[in-house]
């Protein structure tokens, strides 16, 4: 059950994989946010930290910003900004 | 605390949107001035109150998330607080969304490390309800250890609670718990959150409006309404505000006998505040709108919708909110853009912004569009008008981030809040802020210029004229029989003396510049007029151009103006406007940057004087050429 791409229904793979590569409805859990500028620095504000469960919400027309739940809130972050943030354990609905 | 003269300085902290304003609305009962901080732009809302004898100075600081700033409102708030600029606050006030705990008690911990007094506010526990975890506000107080008061932001419940935790909690003494030594009991989330989050309304709300296809349609359609609200609406309130200046102007004029004077007063003063507050109006209800749509929640999904077509020009997702700001004034919509957090993009949106057609501009296309044009094609031409700004800012943003302002990317992170019925309270607070803002900057600005512009176009008063018409004056029949010659000699006295003031001297030395967009001294006084401030365009029209009437109508000042604009004849003897040469005034007037009070906003927003000369430059120059396109090219197909 770690392949990636399993599209058997709740199968949390361990695999580690971006942010912004979850598909919407897809729950997961928070393993790390990649880098130590100011954006990492966003993201940790916001709720992006080690052991935070997410869940992909929503994703913007034409490549745009995707729509996250963290902590029970709402997070909206482009495309790069999410990729920056490690998730593991996804499981997709 | 030392009797009833003590005052305390305190500091509300918190994430933009965790409901600040509103708890400083309760808390002391108004809005009522606008501070900046010492050395920076960054404007905030203080307001004063006493409790139990202690007088509370409550700032409301701009939104914070952590104690690293990301943009320059941010590094303002942090200055602010550690008392980098001014004296520090004696007292933290925190304010915390219930529906945020596990990041808002990450930031708590951060606060305690500044060392200072703190005591907690916490909003929002029915949102926190509605989606699906609620609060247990005792478990949480105990977890923290720190004073804590539940308020509700909308009903204000809790305030007064709060209000007198502000004035009793110790500030000076180190030996109550208040000044944290450190991470205090440790305030995990997990203690305090289920983990466990139902479907909400909104997610239900969101499925709609955040979806690829109907989201988009549904931005489109509150951006419709947003238009039909201000130009329709708006509509008789404009109207009713024209007929009582027309009406006090008449009791004024009759009231006074000097006729120096009497033109000061009548056409200098009344029409000078008349025309500023013909925009009022619009301006309380383009505010009252946004309002709206921003306490409703709305305004982050349009950010979210529009952020990647943004960035594809240059600009960025929360460009949107200076933009949209900026079809009621430019003003506004400059101070607005500290919301990016990236400089270059934030410069970006400053010097496009003045693009967005703004409500001054819109007195002008009417009377052209209502002169030349049948109504079915004036609608159609007024949105292109407004498509004509959109369009060049595009491109100016893309040719900005090309060369001057390449590089660099703000960044978008940002929270979008459950929907929520704004409060009736706060739009109005936020709308009265905004006109009374609107009425003591631009009405004060326009109002000089108004008496300048009547002065230069009231002098000099050579003797001759007077002397010339009262002859022809004496020379009519008397009583009923010669009414109508008097009133035709007193129009052409007027414009007489009109022709040889300063101000026409100035149009006719002027216009050899304006000459190839077809413009004739008269409109080029308007648009020198519309310097200090595009409200001045249509009243100086109307003095240049009505003078020469005849009949004084009943009509509406806008049709006895659309009138003379077509009737008004050359020295030639054609008509010195026609349809093609309205298309020129009109796009002159979409483009160009006539207005000192945005120049000044710009200077005041960039600090320097660097990019308001730049856009008044770029401007003057797009709005002259394209002015001159129309009608070099249109008169090439038309002939």
């Amino acid at each position: 059950m770690r392949l990636g791409r399993n599209k058997m229904p709740a199968a949390p793979s361990a695999a580690r994989q971006p942010l912004s590569a979850i598909a919407r409805g897809a729950r997961a859990v928070v393993v790390g946010v990649l880098g130590d500028d100011s954006l990492a620095e966003r993201l940790r504000a916001s709720g992006l930290w080690p052991g935070a469960p997410v869940e992909a919400l929503a994703r913007a027309p034409f490549g745009g910003p995707l729509l996250v739940r963290v902590h029970g809130f709402r997070l909206a972050l482009r495309r790069e900004e999410a990729a920056r943030v490690e998730v593991a354990e996804v499981v997709v609905p | 605390m030392t009797g009833a003269a003590a005052a305390r300085r305190i500091a509300l902290v918190g994430r933009a949107n965790a409901g600040k304003t509103s708890l400083l609305m309760h808390l002391t009962g108004t809005l009522q001035r606008p501070v900046n901080f010492p050395g920076s732009s960054v404007e905030c809302v203080a307001s004063d109150v006493v409790e139990g004898g202690v007088r509370l100075c409550v700032v409301d600081l701009p939104g914070l998330a952590s104690l690293q700033a990301q943009s320059s409102d941010e590094q303002a708030a942090l200055d602010a607080l550690q008392g980098r600029a001014g004296p520090a606050p004696d007292l933290l006030c925190a304010v915390l969304d219930a529906s945020k705990l596990a990041v808002e008690l990450a930031f708590l911990r951060q606060l305690r490390r500044l060392g200072r007094p703190l005591v907690v506010a916490l909003t929002k526990t029915d949102v926190a309800a509605s989606e699906g975890f609620p609060v247990d506000t005792a478990r949480l107080q105990l977890a923290i250890g720190l004073p804590l008061v539940v308020v509700d932001g909308r009903t204000g419940a809790g305030a007064a609670a709060l209000r007198a935790l502000l004035a009793a909690a110790e500030i000076g003494g180190s030996e109550r718990a208040l000044v944290d030594r450190g991470d205090g009991p440790a305030a995990s989330p997990a203690a305090v959150l289920p983990r466990v989050i139902a479907r909400s309304a909104t997610d239900a709300i969101d499925r709609w409006l955040l979806h690829p296809v109907c989201g988009p349609i549904a931005l489109v359609a509150v951006m419709v309404a947003m238009f039909q609200l201000v130009f329709v609406v708006a509509d008789p309130a404009i109207g009713w505000i024209e007929a009582a200046q027309d009406w006090f102007g008449g009791v004024v004029g009759g009231l006074v006998a000097h006729e120096a004077l009497r033109s000061f007063l009548v056409d200098g003063m009344v029409n000078g505040v008349g025309s500023s507050l013909v925009f009022v109006p619009q301006i309380a209800l383009l505010y009252a709108f946004v309002t709206v749509v921003e306490a409703s929640g709305y305004m982050a999904r349009a950010v979210f919708l529009l952020d990647q077509p943004l960035r594809k020009v240059g600009l960025s997702g929360k460009s949107f909110v200076p933009l949209t700001s900026s079809f009621a004034c430019a003003i506004p919509g400059i101070v607005a853009a500290r919301i990016l957090g990236d400089e270059r993009d934030r410069l970006a949106t400053i010097v496009t912004a003045p693009l967005m057609s703004c409500s001054a501009r819109l007195p002008v296309y009417v009377v052209m569009l209502a002169a030349f044009f049948p109504p079915q094609q004036a609608g159609l031409l007024l949105f292109l008008l407004y498509a004509l700004g959109l369009v060049v800012a595009v491109a100016v943003a893309l040719v900005l981030r090309r060369t001057a302002l390449r590089g660099g990317g703000s960044l978008l992170v940002m929270e979008l809040p459950t929907y929520q019925w704004p409060q009736l309270r706060l739009v109005a607070a936020h709308t009265g802020y905004a006109v009374r803002s609107f009425l003591r900057t631009a009405g004060s600005v326009i109002l000089v210029a108004t008496v300048v512009v009547w002065a230069l176009g009231y002098f000099p008063r050579p003797a001759a004229i007077g002397e010339r018409f009262a002859t022809l004056r004496a020379a009519a029949p008397a009583g009923e029989a010669g009414a109508a010659r008097r009133a035709q000699l007193d129009a052409e006295e007027a414009a007489a003396y009109l022709e040889q003031s300063w101000l026409a001297r100035a149009g006719k030395a002027a216009q050899p510049v304006f000459a190839p967009a077809g413009f004739d001294w008269r409109m080029t006084v308007g648009v020198l007029a519309a310097f200090p401030a595009r409200e001045l365009v249509v009243p100086t029209l109307g003095t240049l151009y009505s003078l020469g009437e005849v009949e004084a109508s009943a009509d509406a000042p806008d049709e006895r103006l659309a009138a003379s604009l077509r009737s008004t004849l050359g020295p030639d003897g054609r008509p010195t406007l026609d349809a093609l040469t309205a298309l020129a005034v009109m796009a002159f007037f979409a483009l160009c940057s006539q207005c000192v009070g945005t120049l000044a906003a710009i200077r005041r927003e960039t600090h320097s004087w660097r990019w308001p000369l730049f856009t008044f430059a770029y401007m003057t120059a797009l709005a002259w050429l394209v002015a001159v396109a129309i009608q070099q090219i249109g008169r090439a197909l038309l002939s």
